[in-house]
C-alpha cells in the first residue's frame, strides 16, 4: 500500500497538469462564465460619474445612472445579474482587457483608436460635444471662438481631441467631469467641451454657467468587449437592438432627460454597423515611438520645474518651522508643531485637493502652477522641519554655551553656530527627500498640471501603448533622479570622513 | 568684582546648594577644588548665567544675575545675563570650538557679530592672541586638525577675544592627555601673572598650589572651607577636606 503512494500522487499531478492545460479550451466563451457566475462586471467609473453612473445621493452606497439601467436590461436579458467593476475612466479599456470586467460601458466613444484594441457593440447612443462658458461669457459663442482661450476637457475623450486638432486652443486636461466646470465658474478656465450628457449634468444646472453654441461632432457610445468575445458582443447588439426596437432605451433616455431627436437614429445604425461603417486608422496607432517623446520630455521639464520650486519652498519654510518651534515661544511654537504634524499625518493627495478645489469655496482660486508649489512646498516643509530638528539635537549641548559664554544672543547663536552645523548633518536627509519629493511631483496631475506623468496618462490613454510610454515615462524619472541619489550618497561619505 | 550671597539651587528635586556665600576681588586668582560631583562646577556656571539658580544673589561688576524661570525667561533677564558673560570668559572641559570655522573665524566670530568690531583690526588681534599661545601657524586649520592641547589653548584665545574682565575655567585640562596638561596650564599661568581675575575648577592640586590666592574646597554642595593655598595644604580645618586631599595626593 505504501509503495502505491508515489504512483497514486503522480497519477493526480498529471490529471492536474492535463486539467489546466485544458482549463483554456474547456472554457469556452466568457459568455458561458458570466452565466454560470450568475454575473456582469461591466467596468465603468461612478468617480464623478453623473449622469451615466454616479452613486444616488439619497443612498450613496447605490449607485444609479442611465448607464446603470442599460446595464440591468442587458444583464437581466443575459439571465444574469449586473455588477459594476470600479476603475478610473481613462483605464476602463486595460482593464477590460486585462480581464477586470466583461464589458466596458462608460460614455466610451466608438473611436479607431479604440476598435483595434477591443469589440464594439452597436451605438446605445449619440452624443454630441457641448460648449459650456461662464454666464457673462460674451466673446465666445461656439467652437470657432476657442482660439488662444483655456478650454477645459476630459482625458482621452474625442473631445479632447477635436480641440488638440483645432490647435492654438490652450487645452487643460482633467481627470474627472466634475473639476472643469468647477474651474470655469471660478474663472480658471474660459471654457469647457465635453459630451452633452455631462454637462447637461454638471454645466446647464449651474447658475454660473451657459451653453455656447449648438452641440459639435457626432459620435457614437458603444459597449466595449474584449476582441475573443465575438460570442458576447451579438448577443449584446441583440439585447441593444430589441431595447430600441421596444421602446424601453428610449424610456431610459427621456427618464434621464437625454432624448433628442439625433437618438432617434439609433434604430437605422443596425444596418450601417453591420456593415462595419468605421475604418481603422492603423497609421496613429502604429505610429513610431520617438514621435511622443517632445510630449514627453516637456512633461519632464514642467515636473523639474514644479520640484524645484517646490523644494526651495521646502527647504526654506522648513527652516523657519524649526526655528519657531524650537526658539519660538508659546503659542507660536505650539503652532509650528502642530502644522508639522498635521502635514506629515495627513495624505498629500487630500491636502492638494484641499488646496486646489476646497479654497475656491472660501473664496480663495489658486492657478495649477502655485497650488502645484504651495502643495508640494508646504507638504515637504513639514519633513525638512524634521530633518533640522534632528540635525539640531544631534549638535552638542557645549556648543550653543560656548556660543552664549561669548556674549553671542541666542539668535546670533543659533544663525552662526547651531543651523550651519545642524545643515550638514540634516543635508544628506534633504537630498533624498528631493528625490522623494520629485517623484511626488506626479500627484499633481490631479490638480490640472500636465507634468510627466500626466503626460503619459494622456498619450497612453488615447493610444492605448501604456508599457512602452510606461517604460519610456519611467526611464525618464530614473534619469532624473538616480543622479540625486549618486550627489546624496556622495553627500552621506563626505560627511562620515569630515565633521565640517 | 564677584559677590554670591546665600545661593540655593536645586535641579530636579535635587537640593544642590543650600547657601552660598563667596566674594572674590579684582584681580584675585580663586581656585575651587573637591571631589567630582561636589558642586564647583555648577558653581562657576551658575556665576555667568549657564546655570539658573532659584534663591539668593550673584552679583558681576555690579550687575545682579536675574533669578529665573527657566521654561519662559524673559527677554529682559536674558538681555541681563547676556551683558554678565560680556565680562567673563568662559573656558570649558571639553573645548567646545566651533567645527565648522578655522582656528581664525573660532577667535574672530564673537568680537565682530557680538561688538561688531572692524574687521580687519579684530583679526589683527586674534593673530597676536594665537602667537601669544604659540600656535599662529595654525590660524587656518579646523579645529579636528589640532591636539586636545591645541584646541584648548585656541579656547582661551577665543574668550580673551572679547578682552573679558575675570576668566572661568571649568576643568580645563581633565579631557587632555597627561603630556598636553602643561601647555594649557602654562598659558593660564602667564595670564594669572598678567594679573587677569581668575577663577578655575580643577584637579590639578600642584597647580592650584602655585597660582592661587586663595582656594575654595567644595563638598556636596557646600563650601567646606577657604583659605591661602599654604593653609588648605598644610594644616586644612576640616576632616573632610584633610581625607580629601590624602586621597587626591596620593595618586
Amino acid at each position: 500500500m505504501m509503495k502505491n503512494i508515489p504512483r497514486v500522487l503522480s497519477l493526480f499531478i498529471s490529471l492536474a497538469v492535463l486539467l489546466l492545460w485544458a482549463a483554456p479550451f474547456a472554457s469556452a466563451s466568457s459568455l458561458e462564465k458570466i452565466r454560470q457566475r450568475g454575473y456582469l462586471l461591466w467596468g465603468s467609473d461612478a468617480e464623478g460619474g453623473a449622469p451615466y453612473i454616479f452613486p444616488d445621493p439619497k443612498d450613496p452606497s447605490k449607485l444609479i445612472g442611465f448607464e446603470v439601467e442599460l446595464a440591468d436590461e442587458i444583464a437581466r436579458e443575459l439571465g444574469v445579474t449586473a455588477k459594476q467593476a470600479q476603475n478610473a475612466w481613462d483605464s476602463l479599456i486595460p482593464a477590460l482587457m486585462r480581464g477586470d470586467s466583461d464589458i466596458a460601458m462608460n460614455g466610451i466613444e466608438i473611436t479607431p483608436q479604440r476598435e483595434k484594441e477591443v469589440l464594439f457593440s452597436l451605438p446605445y447612443y449619440i452624443y454630441t460635444e457641448q460648449l459650456v462658458v461662464k454666464k457673462d461669457e460674451t466673446s465666445i459663442k461656439g467652437v470657432d471662438d476657442l482660439k488662444g482661450k483655456k478650454v477645459g476637457t476630459l482625458s482621452g475623450t474625442v473631445a479632447q481631441d477635436i480641440l488638440m486638432n483645432m490647435g492654438g486652443v490652450d487645452v487643460k486636461i482633467y481627470s474627472g467631469q466634475v473639476e472643469p466646470y468647477e474651474d470655469l465658474a471660478i474663472g480658471r478656465l474660459d471654457a469647457v467641451l465635453l459630451d452633452l450628457p455631462i454637462a447637461a449634468y454638471y454645466g446647464k444646472p449651474n447658475p454660473k454657467l451657459k451653453y455656447a453654441g449648438l452641440p459639435v461632432g457626432e459620435g457614437f457610445y458603444g459597449i466595449a468587449v474584449r476582441k475573443e468575445d465575438r460570442e458576447l458582443k451579438e448577443r449584446i447588439d441583440e439585447v441593444l437592438s430589441r431595447l430600441v426596437s421596444t421602446g424601453r432605451l428610449k424610456d431610459i433616455y427621456v427618464k434621464w432627460d437625454l432624448w433628442n431627436e439625433k437618438q432617434a437614429k439609433l434604430a437605422g445604425l443596425e444596418k450601417l454597423f453591420q456593415e462595419k461603417g468605421y475604418v481603422s486608422l492603423e497609421e496613429s496607432k502604429k505610429a513610431p515611438i520617438y514621435t511622443f517623446f517632445p510630449a514627453l520630455l516637456k512633461g519632464a521639464g514642467i515636473t523639474v520645474f514644479i520640484s524645484v520650486i517646490s523644494m526651495a519652498l521646502a527647504v526654506t519654510l522648513g527652516l523657519v518651522l524649526t526655528v519657531i518651534r524650537l526658539y519660538g515661544r508659546p503659542p507660536l511654537s505650539n503652532i509650528a508643531t502642530g502644522y508639522i504634524e498635521i502635514y506629515r499625518g495627513t495624505p498629500l493627495l487630500i491636502q492638494l485637493y484641499i488646496l486646489y478645489y476646497g479654497l475656491p469655496n472660501i473664496g480663495i482660486s489658486l492657478n495649477p502652477l502655485t497650488a502645484a508649489f504651495l502643495g508640494l512646498g508646504m507638504n515637504y516643509a513639514a519633513y525638512e522641519a524634521e530633518l533640522y530638528r534632528a540635525g539640531i539635537s544631534a549638535v552638542p549641548k557645549g556648543q550653543m554655551e560656548a556660543a552664549l559664554s561669548l556674549g553671542m544672543t541666542r539668535g546670533i547663536a543659533v544663525r552662526r553656530v547651531i543651523l550651519p552645523q545642524a545643515f550638514r548633518i540634516a543635508l544628506p536627509g534633504v537630498t533624498n527627500d528631493f528625490i522623494a519629493l520629485f517623484k511626488d511631483s506626479s500627484l499633481v496631475s490631479v490638480i490640472a498640471m500636465v507634468e510627466l506623468t500626466k503626460t503619459y496618462g494622456i498619450l497612453a490613454a488615447s493610444t492605448l501603448r501604456f508599457f512602452e510610454l510606461g517604460l519610456i515615462a519611467a526611464l525618464l524619472y530614473f534619469a532624473m533622479s538616480y543622479p540625486l541619489s549618486l550627489l546624496a550618497r556622495g553627500l552621506e561619505d563626505k560627511l562620515k570622513r569630515s565633521k565640517r | 568684582m564677584i559677590r554670591v550671597r546665600d545661593l540655593h539651587k536645586h535641579y530636579e528635586g535635587h537640593q544642590l546648594f543650600k547657601g552660598i556665600n563667596l566674594d572674590i576681588g579684582k584681580g584675585e586668582v580663586v581656585v575651587f577644588i573637591g571631589p567630582s560631583g561636589s558642586g564647583k562646577s555648577t558653581f562657576l556656571r551658575c556665576i555667568n548665567g549657564l546655570e539658573y539658580f532659584q534663591q539668593g544673589q550673584i552679583i558681576v561688576d555690579d550687575i545682579e544675575l536675574p533669578s529665573i524661570d527657566r521654561l519662559r525667561p524673559e527677554t529682559k533677564d536674558l538681555e541681563t545675563i547676556r551683558k554678565v558673560r560680556l565680562k567673563l570668559g568662559m573656558v570649558f572641559q571639553q573645548f567646545n570650538l566651533f567645527p565648522h570655522m578655522t582656528v581664525l573665524e573660532n577667535i574672530i566670530e564673537a568680537p565682530i557679530q557680538v561688538l561688531n568690531t572692524d574687521r580687519a583690526a579684530t583679526i589683527q588681534n586674534a593673530l597676536s592672541l594665537l602667537r601669544r599661545i604659540n600656535i599662529e601657524q595654525k590660524a587656518g586649520s579646523y579645529p579636528e586638525e589640532l591636539s586636545g592641547g591645541e584646541q584648548q589653548r585656541v579656547a582661551i584665545a577665543r574668550a580673551l577675544a572679547m578682552k573679558p574682565e575675570a576668566m572661568l575655567f571649568d576643568e580645563p585640562t581633565s579631557s587632555l592627555d597627561p603630556e598636553m596638561v602643561g601647555e594649557v596650564l602654562s598659558v593660564i599661568k602667564d595670564l594669572v601673572n598678567e594679573g587677569m581675575t581668575t577663577l578655575i575648577a580643577t584637579h590639578e592640586m600642584s597647580f592650584a598650589r602655585e597660582v592661587a590666592d586663595r582656594v575654595v574646597v567644595f563638598d556636596s554642595g557646600d563650601i567646606l572651607e577657604t583659605g591661602p593655598p599654604e593653609e588648605i595644604f598644610t594644616s586644612p580645618k576640616t576632616e573632610r577636606t584633610r581625607i580629601f586631599l590624602s586621597r587626591v595626593l596620593k595618586q
